[in-house]
């Protein structure tokens, strides 16, 4: 049975990292190759020994897709390609091929050069990586090969993140990523559409909530902020050049115009250059309210915010200032964290995930020490605070994404499967579709049921009309008969006869012969003549003929009488047919039947 | 560069000074039931499609993470359980110290019985149902019982109120009342003495030890009024001495009355409300069970009123709520929709002194943590 495989890399329960190998339709694709940000040691890359056990990957594999650039969907990128092997292709958005790399140097300076780790990839690694990949457009079929073709949709969630539709032939899988079904200020919301996947594969992580409006966490976020400048705090909010920072950007604006608030607003120059240049690029991927703006002047450009200087960094009274990098790792955002830590009046918001190592994993695991170069202390006394404004799809999302692309199946990845009876049992009710949540390292198998097209030929087709009716009827299938030719990447349906002619074999035909022996003392003609008269009067619904060369013909059975050499009264019936379909062995039958009665 | 500044971002605005916490969350589908399942969870229900969720969820850890709010980014809900039922959930009453909860649907002829589950399963299932005598449009009242065997105390009008033991299906006490009266909602005071309050407010009061009822009709009853109590107990167990019930009306009107002395109450008020004229009983009065002599109002339309019944008089003069909150009526959903939603059901939190969970006809869910404006800051 044709059938399409599953199987998330990993093992156990854990969840925090994507690596899905899908087999359809005799092609293997590896979708995601994130890093497991949890552990230290190997068990944080995906186990390729599924795929084979030594070598390299590139035969088993032929593509892969990133879907976007956090680290838990790429990080383990440059290990699979050039420390396990492997020389595809690989596919990616243009904004993830332009951001991946950035954010893959970052995790690997703090791996290797602040936790001196040695098992990991090194920057040239990365660039070589980066050689391999083949940008995607969205909505845009590209052929990885003469059967496989891929096409990627917009997903939301981070700039660049897209959706991915795998087609071999007329089976297909859509691998969803992270995505999210509601817009906000700078990405738009996922979107497919009716392509009828025969598996739609989604992760599971954020199906059992119920997501706080962003409205609220955007509330928080101006309160905190507020609050802190209020008492004369200094705010830092770390950033990643692209993203959350532009949104909160124009969040602070809208606040500072409305309450006339007067504390300065920064945001360093590194931030300001990257992100202008990236959105430049990209802006097909922001929603229509960013576009809108960036056409209208510089998006940077603001009547509150200015740009930041270090030196600014010590002056009196409150401030907010947007500084990279976003974990507090190194850099300009780090040297303010270090400046502000110790006074309780500051504050550092911290808009999402900290790698393990940073200085934002440590302070916000309620750290209150820290340990810095040449062994200096530094006491975290301001407040800090964790914000996530990464959107995600929760349980509605995921139903309302099923409604869009309508799947024949669904496949949860990274869930645990007693935890998720009741998401599978809504799923399977409400769309009449199975709902899959294998664990990690075990492969499910969908059976898919393709249709083949076939070119039939017009004489053929007329000839079944003539047999049986109007036209081939989808409601009421019919069985017929042709000769299948399988020739390039061709199949076509023709009669026996045309087949014959095409493929230069000459028919041949088969007759079968039969004696019966009968007991007669009339002459030859005489007993074919009765025996003429006898099958015209059982054998009414049939043709039968009676030739002046001495033969009797019943359809297509030929009947001939002689005499027997030895006894004049013993008289042979010769009979002869060809080689036909069913109905005519019940011809010959009846004819054996009525030979007795004579 | 604008944000469109409609009065929906003004409130939100408003907001960082009036509200300490504020979550909004979008149920697929609208519920009519806000019920405490346990310390940090809650079980809400469908009621608009023939076939009904009822999801038992687990509320945002960022409320319950005290001094380490700031460390805490959780601040979503999680379906924690999940069922179907066949039919749309008009109230919903958890037994306490199980895992069951019963359900009353329109125009059943049944309580459904309800396992919400453990850790092993997140499937709520079906274990039974309690057969009714008649079906109504509105489905039956019902109320969990306080004695150790678990029991519902349930009837759509007065003359077929019963307990009835879930276990077993026995009925254990009828009121021998002979009356039609349609019942708003009832409730235990104790182990032995409920309360129960007819759409025409009159108040009804019995003992399962005792047969007989005490019936307490309005003095000034009107017929196209229809009336909702909540009962202000201090713990399971109370006196009837000790506690006091709030009755309001459809047009806003509203009798505070001691147990002691149901016949006379001992306020009486006109709250400034729109006169609720539809058919649905949103109507909703609640008294929270941490502040002193607080109560709350909804199902007038999109707003939670809170007053603070200390300064209240026998006097009729109109009260000022002590907060109200909108937050229904800002939505996006609300703005699009072309008519403007009605809050279906409020509760307060069991522990946090000003922490209400609201939810509203276009299937939002809020909670909300509210600023005193005389007594904060």
């Amino acid at each position: 049975m044709p059938e399409i495989r599953v199987t998330p890399l990993g093992a156990g329960q854990d969840v925090g990292r994507s690596c899905i190998l899908v087999s359809i339709g005799g092609k293997n694709i590896m979708l995601d190759c994130g890093m497991h940000m949890g552990y230290n040691d190997d068990r944080r890359f995906p186990d390729f020994s599924y795929i084979t056990q030594n070598g390299r990957l590139t035969e088993f594999l032929d593509c892969v897709i990133i879907s976007h650039f956090h680290l838990d969907h790429c990080g383990a990128l440059p290990y699979m390609s050039e420390m396990v092997g492997y020389d595809g292709p690989i596919y990616m958005t243009h904004p993830t091929k332009a951001i991946c790399p950035i954010l893959l140097e970052d995790f690997r300076k703090i791996t290797v050069d602040k936790k001196g780790e040695t098992n990991f990839f090194t920057s040239q690694m990365i660039k070589d990586c980066m050689k391999k990949v083949v940008p995607l457009n969205l909505h845009q079929t590209v052929q990885v090969d003469e059967e496989l073709e891929i096409k990627a949709y917009y997903a939301g969630h981070v700039l660049g993140a897209a959706m991915v539709q795998i087609k071999v032939g007329s089976e297909s899988v859509v691998y969803t990523g992270d995505y999210n079904m509601t817009p906000d200020r700078h990405l738009g919301a996922a979107w497919i559409d009716k392509c009828r996947p025969d598996l739609l594969i989604s992760e599971s992580t954020y199906a059992t909530t119920i997501r706080d409006s962003k409205r609220c966490r955007e509330r928080d976020f101006l309160k905190k902020v507020h609050e802190t400048v209020e008492r004369g705090g200094k705010v830092l909010i770390p950033v990643f050049a692209l993203g959350r920072a532009q949104e909160l950007c124009i969040l602070l604006e809208t606040f500072w115009e409305r309450m006339n608030l007067k504390a300065p607003i920064y945001f360093s120059t590194g931030l300001t250059e990257k992100a202008n240049h990236y959105y430049k690029l990209f802006i097909t991927w922001t929603n229509q309210k960013i576009r809108k703006t960036f056409v209208q002047r510089n998006m940077f450009e603001f009547k509150h915010i200015k740009a930041f200087d270090r030196s600014y960094a010590d002056n009196p009274g409150p401030m907010v200032v947007f500084a990279t990098p976003g974990m507090l790792h190194a850099g300009q955002s780090l040297l303010i964290f270090k400046k502000w830590a110790g006074n309780e009046k500051n504050m550092v918001i911290m808009p999402g995930y900290c790698v393990q190592g940073t200085v934002g994993h440590k302070i916000l695991n309620g750290q209150k020490k820290l340990e810095m170069e040449g062994r200096a202390t530094l006491d975290v006394k301001l407040q800090v605070e964790y914000m996530s404004f990464s959107a995600h799809a929760d349980a509605k999302g995921i139903m309302q994404l099923i409604r869009m692309a309508e799947p024949r199946n669904m496949l949860l990845v990274h869930g645990e499967a007693k935890k998720m009876e009741f998401l599978k049992d809504k799923i399977e009710q409400e769309f009449s579709i199975s709902c899959y949540m294998p664990a990690n390292g075990e492969t499910t198998s969908i059976v898919t049921n393709p249709s083949v097209p076939v070119d039939i030929s017009l004489n053929l087709l007329k000839r079944e009309m003539a047999l049986g009716g109007p036209l081939p009827d989808a409601k009421r299938p019919r069985t017929m008969h042709g000769t299948l030719i399988m020739k390039d990447d061709s199949l076509r349906l023709v009669s026996p006869e045309q087949a014959l002619k095409e493929l230069g074999l000459s028919e041949h035909q088969l007759r079968f012969t039969c004696r019966v022996l009968l007991h007669d003392p009339h002459s030859d003609t005489d007993t074919l003549g009765r025996i003429y008269t006898h099958l015209k009067s059982v054998l009414k619904s049939y043709s039968i003929q009676h030739v002046s060369d001495g033969t009797v013909i019943v359809e297509s059975i030929v009947i001939k009488v002689t005499s027997s050499a030895e006894e004049p009264n013993l008289k042979v019936i010769l009979l002869s047919w060809s080689y036909q379909i069913a109905d005519s062995t019940d011809t010959k039958k009846k004819k054996k039947k009525s030979s007795f009665d004579l | 560069m604008d944000i469109s500044s409609d009065e929906s971002d003004d409130w939100f605005m408003e907001s960082l000074n009036t509200y300490k916490d504020l979550h909004v969350f979008q149920l697929e589908h609208p519920t009519k039931v806000i019920e405490w399942t346990g310390d940090k969870n809650i079980c809400v229900a469908g009621y608009t499609g023939a076939r009904s969720e009822i999801l038992e969820l687990l509320l945002p850890l960022k409320l319950y993470a005290g001094e380490n709010q700031g460390l805490c980014a959780e601040r979503d809900f999680k379906v924690q359980h999940g069922g179907f039922s066949e039919e749309p959930i008009e109230s919903l009453i958890h037994i306490p110290g199980t895992r069951c909860v019963v359900t009353s649907g329109s125009f059943s002829t049944t309580l459904q019985i309800w396992d919400i589950g453990g850790d092993d399963s997140d499937v709520i299932k079906k274990t039974g149902v309690i057969n009714l005598k008649s079906t109504s449009a509105k489905g039956s009242k019902i109320a969990p019982g306080l004695t150790d065997e678990p029991a519902v105390l349930h009837g759509s009008c007065i003359s077929e109120v019963q307990l009835t033991e879930i276990a077993t299906g026995r009925v254990l006490y009828t009121v021998a009342k002979e009356s039609s009266d349609s019942v708003s909602g009832l409730q235990f005071v104790n182990a032995c003495v409920f309360l129960i309050c007819a759409s025409d407010g009159s108040l009804l009061m019995g003992d399962t030890r005792d047969p007989s009822t005490c019936h307490y009709p309005l003095e000034d009853s009107k017929s196209d009024l229809h009336w909702a109590f909540g009962l202000r107990t201090d713990g399971s167990q109370s006196e009837p001495s000790c506690c006091t019930v709030a009755r309001l009306s459809s047009s806003g009107h509203m009798l505070l009355s001691d147990l002691r002395n149901v016949q006379r109450p001992f306020c009486q008020t006109q709250l400034n409300v729109q006169h609720n004229t539809s058919e649905n009983d949103f109507l909703n009065v609640c008294w929270a069970p941490v502040l002193d002599r607080c109560l709350s109002v909804s199902g007038f339309d999109g707003t939670v009123h809170i007053y603070n019944t200390m300064n209240w008089s026998t006097e009729g003069q109109s009260p000022q709520p002590v907060f109200s909150h909108r937050g229904h009526e800002m939505s996006d959903e609300a703005k699009y929709s072309g008519s403007l939603p009605v809050v279906t059901i409020h509760s307060w939190h069991q522990s946090r002194p000003k922490t209400v969970l609201s939810a509203a006809t276009d299937g939002s869910l809020h909670v909300w943590d509210w600023v005193d404006k005389i007594t904060d800051r």
